[in-house]
């Protein structure tokens, strides 16, 4: 199995942009030959999917790229290190990259992870997308699908 | 010796603002004591009004990443009560079972990935690897045991998709069922293990006492945790008092405090505890006898007034979780799981609700006109009812770790276990990413 995921704080306007992907894809039946996983902060759920089955897995985060807001770039977790402090105090914060390097060390499947990381317009306490990310969700969901469909 | 100490814990790692420890000691005098709470107002009460009753749980379970199932199903509780909707004991079975789900999944996070560091002596989870390899192993087994089983009920365990006013959208199968059963059961020796882990570290929690009010959904039916529209509280002499749900209100007497944009909250005392240990204390006799074995191991009777060992009462909870879940299962094999269409609304009116979720009780409360479009509603998180409780925690503690002659490192540290125990949930951060290119 494939499997697209969102991250984010559907809460929190740009962060929420992996989620809202997810949910496009889903109402418009466009997870064919692969399932679409709205991960949200749940990161460890993450662990539920590294089987030997799983073939690819193509990750949508919000993130500081140095980029345009709406650019995005794709890259591999072991392309980069994650420069987050966590605070360890509540279990609501996360840092899929630290994520995904604590299921290497611990012995878990690591299939093929592409991460594709969106620069927000803008993180706030609020529902919703800012217009630029909202104009560009089709590239997003093309170029993910084209990714996670890729052999 | 008198000493000068400053602790200050700011989250400025986060996008968003959350819980600070202020303490500031000058010649051994306190001069400031305080947990504040800069976060900022989420509104989600008006985000529902307008909306359809079919829709409501979907938005307010948003309110939480970890508890999203909890906000559903506070959310469904009290659409029910407003729309005089009376579920099948099917449907009450498997609420339970997804309820438990999220208790263990969120009980198993947060021992093994935010509370065991500080006993083993390590910053966080990451560390542990090298050091705690097996513990580490062990706490994603299980996490990914709470997160498979909550799926199976609720379409997925962040944010449910199949629980809905008046029933489900999707039952698991008979095999499903048993799949599960099968998975719970191959993994009670981790459970064990999980026990066995922290009982070896038992010693390093803070012996601390502090008498207070604790709050927990209460009945006769189990322990406290999704039936019944009844709340109980429980004084430190050991003293209960039953409440209707419906009168939250008058329990919860939400009050402004200037140190912090969360209100705090109130009942018979300057304070009151929702949570694992206060669940405890109030149903200590509904525990399987599974969990009151693990609790007797750790030493732990109600009414304990240790808020250190609400982490412990996790622990005592994820048992319960297991071998109720096991019983549930069992007894909707026996009975035969089947299809049923979700029970329409009777009438229109105003409801509310408590559900417990992994950090205390919830209550949720909503009003719809006759159409079914929602015109009120209210949401009382337990972190929201646990910050007075905190605050009067410190105000204790700190004299004491003065006395012990702490210094500022252990005194930081003491005080984030401290709020670290209540397992909070002042409001689900941004996960945001912050990397650096190194290839």
């Amino acid at each position: 199995m494939n499997y697209i995921m969102g991250v984010g704080n559907y809460s929190m306007f740009d962060d929420s942009i992996g989620i809202k992907i997810i949910e496009e894809i889903i109402d418009r039946n466009l997870d064919q030959g692969f399932s679409a996983i709205d991960l949200s902060g749940n990161l460890l759920n993450i662990f539920s999917y590294l089987n030997e089955d799983t073939k690819r897995i193509v990750i949508i985060d919000s993130g500081e790229f140095d980029l345009r807001p709406g650019e995005f770039i794709w890259f591999t977790p072991d392309l980069v290190v994650s420069t987050k402090e966590l605070t360890n105090i509540t279990s609501h914060e996360g840092d899929i990259i630290k994520v995904l390097k604590l299921a290497l060390e611990t012995g878990y499947h690591l299939p093929p992870i592409e991460i594709m990381g969106i620069q927000p317009e803008s993180i706030k306490s609020e529902f919703g997308l800012s217009k630029t990310l909202q104009s560009n969700m089709e590239r997003y969901i093309q170029e993910a699908i084209v990714k996670v469909l890729d052999e | 010796m008198k000493k000068d100490i400053n602790v200050n814990v700011h989250h400025l790692t986060r996008v968003e603002g959350h819980g600070n420890i202020v303490v500031n000691i000058r010649n051994g005098n306190i001069e400031k004591c305080e947990w504040q709470v800069p976060e900022a107002p989420r509104f989600f009460e008006a985000m529902v009004r307008e909306r359809h009753y079919s829709e409501v749980q979907r938005i307010t379970s948003r309110i939480c990443g970890i508890c999203s199932i909890g906000h559903t199903l506070a959310a469904v509780k009290a659409i029910e009560d407003a729309l005089s909707i009376q579920v099948t004991p099917q449907t009450n079975k498997l609420r339970r079972i997804l309820k438990h789900a999220e208790n263990f999944d969120s009980h198993v996070l947060h021992i093994g990935v935010l509370v065991a560091p500080d006993l083993l002596g390590a910053p966080s989870v990451f560390p542990l690897v090298a050091t705690h390899a097996e513990v580490v192993k062990l706490v994603l087994r299980l996490k990914r045991l709470g997160h498979e089983w909550g799926s199976l009920l609720a379409g997925r365990t962040t944010h449910p998709t199949t629980c809905v006013p008046g029933g489900f959208t999707k039952i698991p199968t008979k095999n499903e069922l048993l799949g599960l059963k099968e998975k719970i059961i191959a993994n009670v020796d981790g459970i064990n293990a999980l026990v066995e882990t922290v009982l070896s570290l038992a010693g390093k929690i803070p012996d601390f006492n502090r008498p207070t009010e604790y709050m927990a959904v209460s009945n006769n039916m189990e322990y406290g945790m999704y039936l019944g529209p009844t709340v109980q509280t429980i004084m430190p002499d050991g003293t209960k008092q039953m409440y209707d749900a419906h009168d939250y209100r008058k329990i919860t007497n939400e009050y402004v405090n200037p140190r912090s944009t969360a209100k705090y909250c109130k009942n018979k005392l300057d304070s009151y505890a929702a949570g694992a240990l206060a669940r405890f204390n109030n149903n200590y006799d509904k525990l399987y006898p599974q969990a009151k074995k693990i609790a007797q191991a750790l030493g732990m009777k109600p009414v304990c007034g240790n808020p250190f060992l609400n982490s412990a009462a996790q622990l005592v909870e994820c048992a319960h979780s297991v071998y109720e879940t096991l019983d549930l299962i069992e007894e909707l094999l026996v009975d035969g799981i089947k299809d049923e269409p979700l029970v329409p609304p009777k009438k229109f009116g105003q409801g509310a609700a408590a559900v417990e979720v992994p950090r205390g009780i919830l209550f949720h409360e909503y009003s719809f006109d006759k159409e079914g479009f929602c015109t009120a509603g209210n949401c009382i998180i337990p972190t929201g009812q646990n910050h007075a409780n905190i605050q009067k925690d410190f105000e204790a503690l700190v004299p004491i770790l003065i006395q012990q002659d702490k210094n500022e490192q252990e005194m930081e540290l003491a005080l984030s276990m401290l709020v670290r125990a209540y397992d909070p949930c002042i409001s689900c951060s941004t996960h945001y990413l912050k990397v650096k290119f190194v290839k």
